[in-house]
């Protein structure tokens, strides 16, 4: 029988073993964490019986190529950012007027650049139109005020969607900044009355986007 | 044994290494596979079950695209005289005849299609889940829109709301949203049949009619029956599980033959690493033998080293799979025909088991070979070589 076990050879062995014993340990610790996770129920755990739809989805921006074009013509490409504003709930809601909602403890913010210098944001956000959502896309420039409003989504009836969509109307966000006056007829040029309703929600949009990338760029104060 | 074939194969960390992530690649894709299938069955059967009936009556043409189209909340080309509706309901093995109207409005700018579905109130037998998250569960005007509970998210609509159809210019008041089923209703927008009908100008015209069995026994008898109604064909939900599952299994065939090759070169990999080793050592195995080791204690060595190259890669690979597996579904859903809202993936213990022990199986296989040319070097090629 060979039986070689010298003392460096045992030792060696034993690293050895330590090694393989914990990989072969974290592989199935991992393969038995992804299990049980997999048999979790797929629902979310507090989504409750009669939640009402306040809460959208994150919204997409659907043609990020049009939009850059229209707001950022020298814009050379894009990311995508999250920020997190959960922390920040009482000054949001101090600032916002209303209790935040859910969808607004994070915010998504495609930043736009030329080559390495930084043009501005684009933000995107569903609004509760009064016939159905209205999805709206909103440039704000580095110094934190409204260069372009585009809706890029709406179903409202088609004297409603006309008006909305005026030029004029959208223009009159142009250089609106989170602390500015949203007065309608006074700051905001005025709509027809089959459209105050969703041209409300859509100015309350702006606002709320405003506040919510103001308080995401605030510094957090030293301690 | 076990320590002497770890340190034979830890002395070859990088080509021991790359032959267990070889391999691993290629349990993965087999253990994904297996999951995928498992996991399609699983939900398909599940979801054909929540639907609540056991057979279609659909237009005339292919029967399986237009029952698919209906399911999937697509329009179809064709549409069926609402007297089916009648006339399937006098047959005497028919419970429920559900008349349904499916008309899909396409937001190309959105990639996606607004689905408007018209029934009646028979549909409620079929559906046992049709349970009002918020509101009313039924319409109390002609105006009146249910949504599905992702429509009633995307929208932000809730009971009392107004909702509009661009494209028809008709106006509505979201009677309630519904609890989410699991299936594609989930998104849909569903209004009274009537006014399904006149919104979209299809006067007495239907989709589908949905029916359910007093007894599923009875459906060869009831189906021979239906099919004679004019202009409309018969599909039972038993033919079209299987024609999803023959269409999923053809593609399956194929992403089969991919992972044997995969498994067949992973094999090559191991034989020739262990071929290698074996060449590599031969004076080291002939002094083993001249001190003593018999031939099945040679063959153990390099069994054992072949065991644990293999156990190492094989796990790696599940883990590997369960790692991907998830991440890969929701592309694989855009490609399955009828993919089921369910979790396709479902890696279970003995997919993950049999993937393991697969693994294994081969690479000790792979290994017997120069296991048993290890086993039959003579003691005196050590003194040759010196």
């Amino acid at each position: 029988m060979f039986k070689l076990r010298p003392l460096a050879f045992n030792i060696e062995m034993s690293r050895s073993l330590a090694l393989w014993g914990g990989l072969a340990a974290l592989i199935l610790g991992i393969a038995v964490w992804r299990i049980s996770d997999s048999s979790q129920p797929t629902e979310v755990p507090f989504e409750t019986e009669n939640r009402p739809p306040t809460a959208a989805p994150m919204c997409p921006w659907r043609e990020p190529e049009r939009d850059l074009k229209l707001f950022f013509p020298e814009a050379t490409h894009h990311k995508i950012e999250t920020r997190i504003l959960s922390g920040k709930r009482l000054e949001l809601a101090e600032r916002l007027g209303r209790p935040p909602s859910g969808d607004e403890n994070a915010l998504y913010v495609y930043p736009v650049y030329r080559e390495q210098t930084q043009l501005g944001v684009v933000l995107a956000h569903r609004v509760k139109g009064e016939f159905g959502a209205i999805e709206l896309v909103l440039a704000v420039a580095t110094n934190q005020q409204v260069s372009g409003l585009r809706l890029q989504r709406l179903r409202e009836p088609e004297n409603v969607t006309a008006a909305l969509q005026n030029p004029q109307w959208l223009g009159s966000f142009v250089g609106k900044r989170a602390e500015s006056s949203w007065q309608p007829e006074h700051d905001i040029s005025d709509l027809p009355p089959e459209a105050r309703v969703s041209g409300a929600a859509v100015t309350e949009g702006v606002r709320s986007l405003l506040i919510l990338l103001a308080m995401a760029d605030q510094k957090e104060p030293h301690h | 044994m076990l320590s002497l074939a770890l340190k034979n194969l830890i002395r070859r960390p990088l080509r021991n290494t790359l032959t267990a992530v070889g391999l691993a690649v290629a349990v993965a894709v087999l253990a994904c596979l297996s999951a995928f299938d498992h996991g399609y069955r699983v939900a398909l059967g599940s979801e054909v079950n929540r639907m609540g009936l056991q057979l279609m009556l659909v237009p005339l043409g292919c029967p399986y695209d237009a029952a698919a189209r209906v399911l999937k909340g697509k329009e179809l080309e064709h549409s069926l005289p609402e007297s089916a509706v009648e006339l399937a309901r006098r047959d005497p093995a028919v419970a429920v005849a559900a008349p349904l109207l499916m008309v899909a409005q396409a937001r190309p700018s959105e990639g996606r299609a607004d689905m408007w579905v018209g029934l009646d109130e028979s549909a409620l037998k079929l559906k046992p889940w049709w349970q009002a998250q918020t509101g009313q569960k039924w319409f109390t005007v002609s105006n009146s829109v249910i949504l599905g509970c992702d429509a009633a998210e995307v929208e932000l609509r809730s009971p009392g709301d107004s909702f509009y159809s661009p494209e028809t210019g008709e106006r509505f008041r979201v009677e309630g949203t519904l609890v989410r089923s699991g299936t594609s209703d989930d998104s849909l927008f569903f209004v009274p049949l009537a006014t399904a009908q006149r919104m979209f100008n299809q006067p007495e015209r239907l989709t589908a009619v949905a029916i359910r069995l007093h007894d599923p026994a009875l459906l060869r008898e009831a189906s021979q029956r239906l099919q004679n109604i004019p202009g409309a064909q018969v599909v039972t939900l038993t033919e079209m599980m299987g024609t999803f599952l023959n269409l999923v299994g053809a593609v399956r065939t194929l992403l089969l033959s991919i992972a044997c090759v995969a498994l067949t070169a992973s094999v090559l990999g191991v034989f020739n690493t262990l071929l290698a080793a074996v060449v590599e050592r031969t004076n080291e195995l002939c002094i083993m033998r001249a001190v003593g080791a018999s031939r099945q204690q040679i063959v153990r060595l390099i069994t054992t080293e072949a065991l644990l190259l293999t156990m190492a890669g094989s796990v790696a690979g599940v883990a590997l799979a369960l790692v991907a597996g998830q991440s890969v579904e929701h592309l694989v859903k855009q490609f399955v025909p009828f993919a089921p809202h369910q979790r396709l993936f479902s890696l279970t213990t003995v997919i993950l088991l049999q993937s393991v022990i697969l693994g294994m199986v081969v690479g000790v296989l792979a290994g017997a070979y120069p296991a048993w040319r290890a086993s039959r070097l003579h003691p005196a090629e050590a003194l040759k070589g010196e």
